[in-house]
């Protein structure tokens, strides 16, 4: 016990950095003891204390969070990855690791460490619209962080706000915004801050922040500035000056130089894990394709519709953009009777009645009307009998999903539907149903918010987008971190329809199934700087005469494809050794 | 530090019965209790509910809560207990059509919420802020033993100002430390730490019989700066290291943004270099927020303790 008299040197000493006293515990016991009252009670004091010792931060640079986080396990890379922002770059990083490592836990985890270190209280986190509510979710559920959305203009007051960008730099909440001061401010899809001259770029460099996280799977897209860009904007001259930059250390638009000296000034404000590297460990994916050969009365029906197509086509002298809807008809036929008959009753209303279009398209519906099987569902539940597992179908269209639940159904499936249109509760009950009872969900929507279903490790293909992003999203749903198991993935296609040819592309020229593409998005921002693909397909199927033109076309543009993919892996491969 | 799940219960409990909730049930993994008024304005969230309580003057009714502190465990006892019981009726309709439904929740007075607590569960973290405000100024009297009773002759009583402070050492990383410190009205001696001289000791805000207090020499704001002039000396005597380390830090990262300005300062556009100037000057202040160290003291509790003369 030390004990000391009040000397007369009792001056106090200077403190080499500023010393803020808090004086008002001071000011309340002499209020109270001029009231007489009221007094606290000893035990609760004792215990306040107690819980004050419980969560004292007693070190500068041990990772205190885990020990708050009941039921989250962190992977390795991204302990790592946590700790190195945290006590090495001081809280402002670009966290760069590639789709599916897990951005969101690490940046989770370094938010909650600032927080329970009292360093942030006040917190803005900018994200794509529809990942809003799920960013606020896991904040929530994972690290009892209690985010709130912003809706309306008092939701700005609260403490850790998730909103879009695009809110958040419009008036009025842009003016409000820049007066504040955030500790902590966290930007998802940061990839979209590549260019300095846009009004997102200049918003976010005006806001006052302390700590700074940006979020990307792609730092690099187009252009080594997009980089520069981005690092200017959390550290400005980490790089250098803009001119030191480009002569430093860019050759071509996407070729780095001096990269030993690029990849030390990157390291300190980047950190990019990558899959398959250390101990991630993702399941294998089996791929079957199952090609189905259309009965009479359904290859009479695509035989109508093709024509019907073709005929529309030269009637309108080659307008494709009003035509690229009607191919939607024949990607409906492979798909279910149901759902192209949907879209021909919406077609036959379009048109007036006395034109001759009208009776074409009545032969088409009776052509529908003959069909009495569907052979892909028939295939599907065979399949799915054999499993005997949890399996996930998905298709395109809303029809088909009725049918099929119908069909199931009827053949004493427990199956569930999922959909887009669905509000929040109604997802995550038909998640609960589906991890419950049910055997089968079948789905219409894979992206969006997180429909996470790793204890399922079959999925069915019913048709297939158009969209390469939108096939890696659904095999995205079971194929992630968590999944123990190796997943099965069918694919159903009809012979001799474009179905076929959509497969061929998607399989052996992009090898979609197989692999987890790292760089899907860049491949296809640089293939669609003229044209989506999915645009390309649709003209592609319209101009073509033969069956063989179709093939010949889908060939090259798979070539294309291929040929961006090697150069990205080659870019990718040349900045991983940089980073090695 | 952490905390076991019977540290995690001892400081609920000890929250429980310091507010008089009414404990339901106990096991050692879990609790049942219905909360005391003062515990349900401090821990539900429902202001509104309490306005309408107090200004229609209508009968409170408090939640309660399962609070379960091993939840395993819990779990497992509440499977043997729960084989008799019969399983809830599923809702037809529902479940014909979705194959299983969820229970639907009992709302209302009556249910009773579970709810899991473990070290980091923000239920422990609003008990010990509640404590806190609970707990933040006391005026507490030692408790005699029997004997002094009986005696003719008063005991000397010598009030003692404690504060508990919390020094926080912060930079762009931080680090605490709990300081609890009492001062003697009467001598001006200063203890540190001051529980030690608590020990053994029992404080209850009743006044004793037969206990006089010696009268302070020491006014309360004097005792205050004196203790926050010990607690100035110690804090100074600490390692700055982390001090230097942290302005080192600060000047590297200032120098980087001083050399990217240095050309774009250079901008001879009247109303660009305006613009680059507030940006300059906004990406400094932001880094030395960021970086430069401090020192930030503050009290979690304090109070007046009379205590026994040790008779010196």
């Amino acid at each position: 016990m030390n004990t000391s008299q009040p000397s007369a040197n009792g001056q106090p000493q200077e403190l080499p950095v500023p010393l803020h006293i808090d004086r008002s515990w001071l000011e309340q016991l002499n209020n109270r003891l001029e009231k007489g009252g009221p007094w606290g009670d000893w035990r609760l004091a004792q215990l306040a204390i107690q819980g004050e010792e419980a969560r004292l931060v007693t070190s500068f640079d041990e990772l205190q969070c885990l020990k708050h986080l009941q039921g989250l396990s962190p992977l390795p890379h991204q302990l790592d990855t946590a700790h190195k922002v945290l006590f090495e770059m001081s809280g402002r990083a670009i966290l760069a690791d590639e789709v599916g490592l897990g951005k969101t836990i690490e940046a989770g985890m370094i938010l909650k460490e600032y927080m329970i270190r009292g360093l942030v209280s006040k917190v803005l986190i900018l994200v794509p619209a529809s990942l809003v509510l799920q960013w606020v979710r896991e904040l929530n559920s994972k690290f009892g962080i209690s985010a709130v959305a912003q809706k309306k203009a008092y939701t700005w007051h609260s403490d850790v706000v998730v909103a879009s960008m695009d809110t958040a730099k419009r008036d009025p909440h842009k003016d409000f915004l820049l007066e504040q001061e955030y500790d902590m401010l966290i930007i998802d899809e940061a990839h979209k801050l590549k260019n300095k001259k846009t009004t997102n770029y200049q918003f976010i460099q005006k806001l006052r922040k302390k700590y700074c996280l940006l979020l990307t799977a792609t730092p690099v897209q187009n252009d080594m500035s997009e980089l520069f860009n981005l690092i200017t904007l959390l550290k400005p001259g980490q790089l250098g000056r803009q001119g030191d930059f480009s002569t430093n250390f860019v050759v071509g638009k996407r070729q780095p130089k001096n990269q030993e000296q690029l990849k030390d000034e990157l390291a300190k404000v980047m950190i990019r894990n990558r899959r398959g590297e250390g101990p991630v460990y993702f399941t294998k994916r089996n791929v079957s394709n199952i090609s189905l050969q259309l009965s009479a009365e359904e290859q009479a029906l695509y035989d109508g519709v093709t024509a019907f197509v073709k005929d529309q086509y030269k009637a309108s002298e080659g307008n494709l953009s009003s035509m690229l809807s009607l191919v939607t008809l024949q990607r409906e036929v492979c798909s279910s009777r149901d759902a192209v008959f949907l879209t021909l009753v919406n077609l036959s209303k379009k048109i007036p009645d006395e034109s001759p279009l009208t009776a074409k398209v009545w032969e088409l519906v009776n052509a529908i009307k003959a069909i009495k099987a569907n052979t892909k569902a028939e295939k599907t539940i065979e399949l799915i009998k054999q499993m005997n597992e949890k399996v996930i179908v998905f298709t395109e269209y809303r029809a088909t999903q009725e049918y099929l639940l119908q069909y199931f159904q009827k053949h004493g499936l427990i199956c569930v539907p999922y959909r887009g249109g669905m509000n929040r509760g109604k997802k995550d009950w038909m998640m609960d149903l589906f991890r419950g009872r049910a055997q089968v969900m079948i789905a219409t929507e894979a992206g969006g918010e997180g429909i996470n279903l790793q204890f399922c490790h079959h999925m069915i293909n019913f048709d297939l987008p158009w969209n390469p992003m939108r096939v890696e999203q659904r095999i995205g749903r079971v194929h992630r971190l968590g999944q123990q198991k190796d997943v099965q993935i069918y694919n159903l296609s009809t012979s001799g329809t474009i179905e076929e040819h959509i497969l061929h592309l998607l399989h052996e020229k992009i090898n979609m199934f197989e692999m987890v593409i790292g760089g899907l998005d860049v491949i296809l921002e640089r293939f669609e700087k003229q044209e989506s693909l999915e645009k390309s397909l649709y003209k592609l199927f319209l101009e073509s005469d033969s069956n063989e033109e179709i093939r010949q076309k889908v060939s090259s543009l798979g070539q294309t494809l291929d040929q961006i993919k090697q150069q990205v892996d080659y870019e990718s491969e040349t900045m991983r050794e940089e980073e090695a | 530090m952490s905390m076991s799940s019977q540290q995690v219960q001892d400081h609920m409990m000890t929250y429980l019965e310091s507010t008089e909730c009414q404990i339901i049930e106990k096991s050692p993994y879990h609790v049942t209790v219905k909360l005391s008024p003062q515990a349900d304005k401090q821990l539900t969230n429902r202001p509104y509910y309490w306005g309408f309580v107090e200004r229609t003057g209508a009968e409170p009714e408090t939640l309660s809560f399962t609070f379960v502190f091993d939840p395993e465990q819990y779990d497992n006892n509440q499977m043997d207990d729960s084989i008799p019981q019969t399983k809830p009726q599923q809702d037809s309709i529902l479940s014909r059509y979705f194959g299983t439904a969820p229970m639907v929740p009992r709302i209302g007075p009556g249910r009773i919420q579970r709810e899991d607590v473990t070290y980091g569960s923000n239920r422990l973290q609003q008990i010990w802020n509640a404590a806190r405000q609970e707990g933040s100024c006391l005026y507490l009297f030692e408790q005699p033993a029997a004997l002094q009773r009986e005696t003719l002759f008063s005991a000397a009583y010598e009030p003692w100002l404690g504060v508990c402070f919390k020094a926080e050492m912060s930079c762009d990383v931080k680090k605490e430390e709990l300081h609890f410190v009492g001062i003697s009205l009467v001598t001006g001696r200063i203890i540190s730490p001051f529980p030690e001289r608590l020990h053994g000791v029992t404080l209850s805000p009743r006044l004793p019989e037969n206990i006089h207090i010696q009268p302070a020499t020491v006014s309360l704001p004097q005792a205050a700066i004196s203790l926050e002039a010990y607690m100035t000396r110690m804090l100074a005597e600490m390692d700055y290291g982390w001090a230097e380390q942290a302005r080192e830090r600060l000047s590297e990262e200032l120098a980087v943004i001083d050399i990217y300005y240095e050309d774009l300062l250079k901008e001879e556009d009247e109303e660009k270099l305006a613009a680059i100037r507030e940006q300059y000057a906004s990406r400094r202040s932001e880094t030395t927020w960021q970086y430069e160290p401090k020192v930030q003291l503050s009290a979690i509790t304090c109070g007046l303790f009379h205590l026994r003369s040790s008779g010196r």
